[in-house]
């Protein structure tokens, strides 16, 4: 039996979805140790756990190198593979939106050239030129981008918001709302082909758990 | 000190670019590409089999070829060519694939050969995009197409024809899954769509995302069993059962006759004796601006990509203003490549080598040798450098070669061969004496007759 790769991404939805595996009674408690592996495998059930930088892991998926990946819905925008998105798996949830100063919020749309500084450059391009036709200077950090707007490096940002708690402390505010976010459970289309059986009973696991 | 001129150099982008390929452009060195001959061979001949004759089209073309005149989508983007202009100013791009060249061949310069035309290709395409797995932007593909047939009989035939390809290449675990888009054309048709909805639908059904798809059909006027298919989708694939599923009350005849079609498609595969490799996915709904019936694709392991993929496309040909059915497929060989590794199979043939070394004015007996080997279907290398016989003899041994001839003025020949490890004397009239004597399984050369994987007919004691 070939192995299957499970790629995770590093964080928080790392640890929720391993203790999905778990319940299937895969051994992978070993991940939740504090440890620099970065691949852990069970023998009994052939599979392999590697933990990938979240934004890696539909590149890991869509190229084969993992069969199974769980990762963030903003990712997968951002990323743009071709991969199948089987599940949601619910956990996780926040929303993508642009952020800024109250103020700005009833000109933003008119504004000529709006600076926009985001994590997300193919989701700030997308919402700004194909939803709402606006043409729009990107600016893209990679980090802290609350702070873009603060000393004037952006009229707006378009980033992940939770709790809103980050926005509030530097005075600024969800102004629209473009799409929420979650966890998903993504699937390399070969390896669909290939392991149906095997993935399909993964598949059918978890979507009793989040229903 | 060294660190700090590195970091200068790419700080002002001193790359030295003469000794460098561009990017997403390779050489490939001998080893590499004897496997790629050797599969591309295989591929051809079982394509010729099938008769399909060889074409070929420009590297480059009008840009308007690629780009359906803005009026059509032959499923690839503009993003994705690579584009410059000729001396009056038109748009030109290298190819981006062979079958829309194809198509246009068969529109305009076959009209008095008779039907159905049967072509087939390798070839190189070029895309600008860095995703799908085309790192490279210049890749090999080998295909055929299938033009002025209809029936599912010529789905079938060119669905064999990969399959049997696939076989010959050594591949025997593989699923081919076949799907067909009409099925899910007839049912927006029915759910009276608009053009952005169904994009968005196709994207969400062909990944599999129900929960998208749920979204977006949630607020259509739609009978309920038609929107429980469209939430099934992704789900409908597996045997022929797959069939029986889809077949739910209401349907509309585009759909009915999309699913008549890929059941009888299906089951000519099995009476062709290739159930086992085949599967049906209805869910699988890829560039179906470009496909208007059944689209297959071949998985195997060892890539993450299909190995190849095809489908029919009975309305590309009308773009270049003749009406003609046709339905192909194309094999990316550098995938296919990356499958063999995964099996760890050697698939080369090795042709065995001889080193001939001659010493000094051996010249004309030499050459004669080595003319008659040639000939044979040996592969003779001559020794270039002015070095002893000794130098040459370990240089053989680096270079793989099974025997060495050292040929001398008076004739003289000594064979050393080096598996068996000894030394024959002969001369060269003998020697090529032999050869013209053929049928004589005794060569009396004095060593046994071993296998030549070069050549049946001959002994390896002869080189």
């Amino acid at each position: 039996m070939e192995y299957l790769t499970v790629a995770l991404a590093k964080g928080r939805l790392a640890e929720l979805s391993i203790d999905l595996f778990l319940q299937m009674g895969m051994d992978c408690s070993e991940m939740k140790e504090k440890t620099r592996k970065l691949i852990f495998t069970d023998e009994v059930h052939k599979m392999k756990f590697i933990l990938v930088k979240a934004s890696d892991v539909p590149t890991y998926v869509e190229y084969g190198a993992a069969d199974i990946g769980i990762v963030g819905k903003d990712t997968l925008l951002e990323e743009n593979r071709n991969l199948y998105e089987m599940l949601n798996l619910g956990f996780g949830a926040c929303r993508m939106a642009v952020c800024g100063r109250a103020e700005i919020k009833d000109k933003l749309f008119g504004i000529n050239n709006l600076r926009v500084a985001s994590k997300y450059p193919k989701i700030a391009q997308s919402y700004f030129q194909d939803e709402k036709g606006q043409t729009i200077e990107l600016i893209q950090l990679h980090g802290s981008v609350e702070l873009a707007p603060l000393v004037g490096l952006s009229d707006v940002i378009v980033d992940i918001v939770e709790s809103g708690k980050t926005l509030a402390e530097n005075g600024l505010e969800v102004l629209y709302e473009i799409c929420p976010l979650s966890a998903r459970f993504v699937v390399n289309k070969v390896s669909m082909k290939m392991h149906t059986d095997r993935i399909m009973k993964i598949v059918e696991f978890f979507r009793e758990r989040i229903v | 000190m060294c660190a700090f001129l590195w970091a200068e150099r790419m700080l002002y982008n001193m790359a030295d670019w003469k000794l460098h390929t561009p990017i997403g452009m390779t050489d490939i060195l001998p080893e590499e590409c004897a496997k790629k001959k050797e599969v591309e061979s295989t591929i051809w001949s079982v394509f010729a089999s099938f008769g399909y004759q060889e074409t070929e089209t420009p590297t480059f073309e009008y840009y308007d070829v690629f780009s359906g005149g803005g009026k059509f989508s032959t499923g690839l983007s503009q993003e994705s060519m690579i584009k410059f202009f000729d001396e009056h100013g038109r748009i030109l791009t290298l190819r981006p694939d062979i079958t829309t060249s194809i198509a246009r061949l068969a529109a305009t310069k076959t009209e008095k050969l008779p039907l159905p035309l049967r072509f087939c290709y390798t070839g190189n395409v070029f895309r600008a995009e860095q995703t799908q797995g085309v790192r490279q932007r210049e890749f090999t593909q080998a295909g055929i197409e299938l033009l002025g047939a209809g029936a599912p009989t010529a789905d079938a035939e060119v669905i064999a024809a990969a399959i049997e390809a696939i076989l010959a290449l050594g591949i025997e675990e593989f699923h081919m899954e076949i799907g067909q888009v009409a099925f899910f054309n007839g049912l927006v048709e029915q759910a009276g769509l608009d053009a952005e909805s169904i994009e968005k639908l196709r994207e969400r059904i062909d990944s599999k995302d129900r929960f998208g798809i749920r979204e977006l059909t949630e607020s259509l006027e739609l009978e309920e069993q038609i929107k429980d298919l469209m939430m099934e989708l992704p789900y409908l694939f597996g045997g022929q059962e797959v069939i029986e599923k889809a077949r739910v009350q209401g349907l509309n005849p585009i759909s009915s006759a999309a699913l008549d079609n890929i059941e009888k498609i299906y089951s000519l595969l099995s009476a062709y004796g290739f159930e086992k490799f085949i599967s049906i996915d209805l869910g699988m709904l890829q560039s179906i601006d470009y496909y208007t019936g059944s689209i297959f694709k071949c998985y195997t392991h060892g890539v993450g990509f299909p190995i190849c993929a095809g489908g029919r496309y009975d309305r590309l040909v009308s773009q270049f203003g003749r009406n003609l059915e046709a339905v192909g497929v194309a094999f990316g060989i550098n995938r296919i490549l990356s499958a063999l590794r995964h099996t760890e199979a050697e698939h080369t043939h090795k042709v065995s080598k001889t080193l001939l070394y001659t010493e000094k004015d051996a010249d004309a007996v030499s050459y004669e040798l080595a003319f008659n080997l040639r000939i044979n279907g040996c592969l003779v290398e001559q020794y270039l450098l002015d070095e002893t016989y000794q130098t040459a003899e370990a240089y053989a041994k680096e270079i793989g070669a099974e025997i060495m001839i050292r040929a001398f003025a008076d004739g003289k020949l000594l064979i050393k061969d080096f598996i068996r490890n000894e030394i024959v004397e002969t001369n060269v009239v003998d020697f090529i004496g032999y050869y013209a004597g053929e049928d004589d399984d005794d060569c009396g050369c004095g060593h046994e007759h071993h296998h030549c994987d070069c050549n049946d007919e001959h002994c390896h004691c002869h080189e």
